[in-house]
């Protein structure tokens, strides 16, 4: 009897200590996934701003990628209230939402940078052979100019007053 | 009639001036002036969106609603988090002479990220429960803010100028710095007080 008690006790309290166990590693999970969903949010904004400044229209990706901020919150509100299986669910959705829209930053990005590159130089081209090609033209209408000038004064007769 | 010199002078600023017009476009490229003030926006409504009834004289139980917004004028697109806080009247604010945030951890975050002149606003409510009185100082057990109940045991001592127990939601701003990588206070914040009715206290 005083065995079986005994062995009750055992097992009563290696299943307590599992239990403990369990919910601390669960906790701890939720909490790294949810550290990891913050992680790849703030990257993907780094990427979709970079392609802002590239000069590429990331208004799509930006209504997106709020969406994903929004799954961010919920997973936060999720492990605040205790609901950790919740909260690791919405983390996992965010950091796969926020990495498809890190790709397609990205690649507008390179696309921006390319195009900014091209019109860049053909401004630069083109503006500078406008200016040379005013500057050239208009030496040589002063050169026609100041002979037909010169010639005009030769022919004048002079008025003696 | 005028002098050649005169035409050669004349001559010499026409192509100055169709000089710079052809260049402008390559200048514009490579001059860059400098821009609008870069801020951001952060306010509180009251429950009819106006800056008016805000809730004030609050009791146990009751919820209260009020509106949150921000909005960016930063020049280009911001991540934005909205932290809120739960003070009394002894707990520091933020610091705005060095731009330091209040030192307490926060209840409850929005993460919003927007357009350059783009405006946010979103509800909040909230509510308080397992309010106790001792002496002359009252405690708040728990605050709920929209779905998520906290504990925050905080205590507010009878002021007795104002003749209540004092609360405050704080709300801080912060921005994500690309450069830093890490989110920092944007030194913007607003509150509002509350009273802790005593008809609500145990």
């Amino acid at each position: 009897m005083k065995m079986l008690f005994f062995a009750s006790f055992v097992c009563l309290f290696l299943l307590l200590s599992l239990t403990t166990v369990c919910m601390a590693t669960s906790e701890n999970e939720a909490a790294a996934k949810v550290s990891e969903a913050e992680n790849a949010v703030n990257s993907t904004y780094e990427a979709v701003q970079g392609a802002e400044k590239a000069g590429a229209n990331v208004t799509g990706l930006l209504s997106v990628l709020n969406e994903t901020v929004g799954l961010l919150s919920e997973a936060e509100i999720a492990y605040k209230n205790g609901d950790l299986d919740g909260a690791i669910g919405k983390a996992d959705q965010c950091v796969t939402v926020a990495n498809g829209i890190l790709n397609d930053a990205l690649t507008l990005k390179s696309s921006a940078s390319e195009n900014a590159q091209m019109i860049f130089w053909s401004t630069l081209v083109y503006s500078s052979l406008g200016a040379g090609a005013f500057a050239i033209g208009l030496v040589l209408v002063w050169g026609w100019f100041s002979r037909r000038y010169i010639k005009k004064m030769l022919e004048m007769k002079p008025e003696v007053a | 009639m005028l002098r050649l010199e005169d035409y050669k002078i004349l001559f010499i600023i026409a192509s100055l001036i169709g000089t710079l017009l052809f260049a402008s476009p390559s200048l514009a490229l490579v001059i860059h002036l400098p821009g609008e003030e870069a801020f951001s926006e952060i306010w509180v409504l009251g429950s009819n969106r106006t800056t008016e009834d805000y809730p004030f004289n609050v009791k146990t139980g009751e919820v209260y609603k009020i509106f949150i917004g921000v909005a960016n004028h930063m020049g280009s697109s911001s991540y934005y988090i909205i932290k809120a806080k739960f003070r009394n009247q002894t707990d520091p604010l933020p610091d705005s002479t060095v731009g330091a945030p209040s030192s307490l951890s926060e209840l409850y975050k929005y993460h919003v990220i927007l357009q350059n002149g783009e405006e946010w606003e979103t509800q909040l409510t909230f509510s308080f429960s397992n309010i106790s009185k001792v002496e002359n100082r009252c405690v708040v057990g728990t605050l709920k803010i929209n779905d998520v109940t906290l504990i925050v045991n905080k205590p507010a001592s009878w002021n007795i100028n104002y003749t209540g127990y004092y609360y405050q939601l704080l709300f801080e701003l912060w921005i994500y710095n690309a450069e830093t990588e890490a989110v920092q206070f944007h030194d913007r914040y607003c509150t509002i007080r509350l009273n802790m009715t005593l008809s609500s206290i145990s």
